[in-house]
């Protein structure tokens, strides 16, 4: 029977997701059982599209996502550089049809000054516009000063063709956790890059401070006019342990929940995920460096996972994002996946479905285990 | 169900079965331990296992070990496996699709070593290889044994 828990899940999938023409078009593909590798866009392959159904009208325009590049110091990993390097080319390569690009976090893979300016560095291949949000692997070095320093502060909020864009920081306003362990510089951040760690605490959040802001940039904005925000981690509730989320989500939903058109786009998570709370789309992004098995728990249900990830294969799993909002305020969003199979189906294929069997326990060497 | 009709034979078989079981009892008692468990004993096997799980945790999250090098490109195992998830203990032996061949956990955990880490492949029956493998199964404990599955 657990064999079939999968494909009762796709079912469910179906019926689930309002119809629009292209996810009617995917769904349909889906439901004949066919892996969806949709259309080629020049070398790349046009492998999804998520929309975020939306009432008003604007004028479309289309931008790229790039996050979660994690690059160490040249000497000791290039992989990471190569991969970064294919991302920013590819977005520059298509330049012309983005009116800017996001950097979503985590640049850096243990926020070393050197690392962020390799990255800033690598970011020049890219001149169309970019805005910044920072992710935890850029901050708990030196709390921010290199980001800082180099992109700029955040909260950011700005206006494109009928839509509110803000970009928040979701990972640099953690509670302590540092000073009454005397932990280095170093220890702090060493407890921070690891997912599965319990030291850093239930880091991520957007903080009173914060949420106040975002309460009054959007204070002005028509209800149903279009709003994107930008965070690192996503705004709801995905999987505890693992620090995927912002722990005050609840807040941040009262805030936007009059607002009825506002798509969250998060990195961090390196991997396709896709919800739906009240009024708010949350949209899930590829990290150019590895990607992430998913949650034990599994998926929301109207997510698409991921096939299951070749890990002899640096560029399998992994890719950027391409955005379009539409002239009727959907956000269309596209994979920009390295390799032809996104999507997996059938339980041997899926990221998620091949887990049925798998019950996971927290670490414990990081928790000082005294031995009862 | 044919019944044995021959209750001779019947009662020199259930002689001989109960013979056999008393041999085998006896061997056994001499070779097991003479002593029951008490809470203290237990406690340090437990203690032995958890100090092995500990070991292997820090090298699955990259800690250094003399003599071996499990990666040369900064990455460790548990930032591709959180909490070792996706490492399936569970399902080995199986065929291993990477491989192409059937292959044990201690197999598959020097393939990854070797791929996405770039790392030198450990001794299959060295102390960081059991230790490693002590972490996995304890972290994955619960999961239901499914041997040879992909
Ligand atoms: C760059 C990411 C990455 C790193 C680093 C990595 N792995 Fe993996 N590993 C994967 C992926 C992806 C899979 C495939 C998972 C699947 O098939 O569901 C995998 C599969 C495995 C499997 C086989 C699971 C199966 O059912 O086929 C084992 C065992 C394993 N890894 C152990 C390790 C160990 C031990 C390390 C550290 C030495 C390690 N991995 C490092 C990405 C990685
Ligand atoms: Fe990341
Ligand atoms: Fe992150």
């Amino acid at each position: 029977m657990a064999d079939n828990k999968h494909d009762r899940d796709e079912v469910k999938r179906n019926g689930v997701v309002d119809i629009t023409r292209r996810t009617f078009l995917h769904k349909s593909l889906l439901a004949g059982g066919a892996v969806a590798t949709g259309s080629s866009v020049g070398f790349f392959q046009t492998l999804s599209s998520m929309e975020v159904a939306n009432a008003a009208m604007g004028e479309s325009f289309s931008f790229a996502w790039v996050s979660d590049t994690h690059l160490y110091p040249r000497e000791l990993n290039q992989r990471f550089i190569d991969k970064a390097t294919r991302a920013f080319s590819e977005v520059q390569a298509m330049g012309d049809k983005f009116d800017f690009m996001i950097f979503g976090g985590d640049l850096a893979q243990l926020g070393d000054p050197v690392e962020i300016e390799l990255g800033a560095e690598l970011l020049k291949e890219v001149t169309i516009t970019k805005h910044f949000i920072p992710g935890e692997h850029d901050w708990y070095l030196d709390l921010g000063e290199s980001w800082n320093k180099h992109f700029g502060e955040t909260p950011w909020t700005f206006d494109h063709k009928g839509v509110r864009i803000i970009g928040v920081d979701s990972v640099g306003r953690a509670p302590d956790y540092w000073s009454a362990r005397g932990m280095t510089d170093h220890e702090r951040m060493g407890h921070m890059s690891a997912l599965d760690g319990s030291q850093a605490g239930p880091w991520s959040g957007l903080g009173k401070e914060q949420r106040e802001w975002l309460s009054s940039t959007l204070s002005d904005w028509p209800k149903d006019a279009p709003v994107i925000i930008f965070s690192h981690t996503p705004f709801w509730e995905c999987y505890a342990p693992w620090n995927f989320w912002i722990r005050d989500w609840r807040e941040v939903h009262e805030i936007i929940a009059p607002w009825q058109n506002v798509t969250n786009i998060h990195g961090h998570v390196h991997q396709p995920l896709y919800n739906e709370i009240g009024g708010m789309r949350s949209i899930g992004m590829l990290a150019t460096s590895w990607p992430w098995p998913y949650a034990p728990e599994g998926v929301p249900e109207i997510t698409k996972p991921m096939l299951r990830v070749d890990p002899g294969d640096h560029f399998d799993g992994v890719g950027w994002g391409n955005m379009n909002m539409s002239a009727e305020a959907h956000v269309d969003h596209q994979y920009m996946m390295w390799r032809e199979q996104v999507f997996g189906y059938g339980r041997a294929d899926s990221g998620t479905g091949d887990n049925v069997n798998q019950k996971l326990s927290p670490r414990i060497a990081d928790r000082g285990w005294t031995g009862d | 169900m044919q019944s044995i009709r021959n209750k001779g034979l019947m009662a020199l078989i259930s002689a001989l079965l109960c013979v056999s079981l008393a041999f085998v009892f006896v061997v056994n008692r001499a070779a097991a331990h003479k002593v029951s468990h008490d809470a203290e004993t237990l406690q340090a096997f437990t203690d032995a296992f958890m100090e092995q799980v500990i070991l292997g945790d820090n090298l699955f999250h990259g800690a250094p070990m003399d003599g071996i090098n499990m990666s040369n490109t900064g990455m460790a195992c548990a930032m591709c496996h959180p909490f070792s998830s996706d490492v399936h203990p569970h399902e080995y032996p199986k065929f291993q699709e990477q491989m192409s061949e059937f292959a044990t956990l201690r197999d598959m955990i020097n393939w990854c070593i070797e791929k996405p880490n770039e790392g030198e492949k450990i001794d299959p029956d060295g102390e960081a290889m059991k230790a490693l493998e002590a972490y996995i199964y304890w972290s994955n404990r619960g999961s239901v044994l499914d041997p040879g599955r992909h």
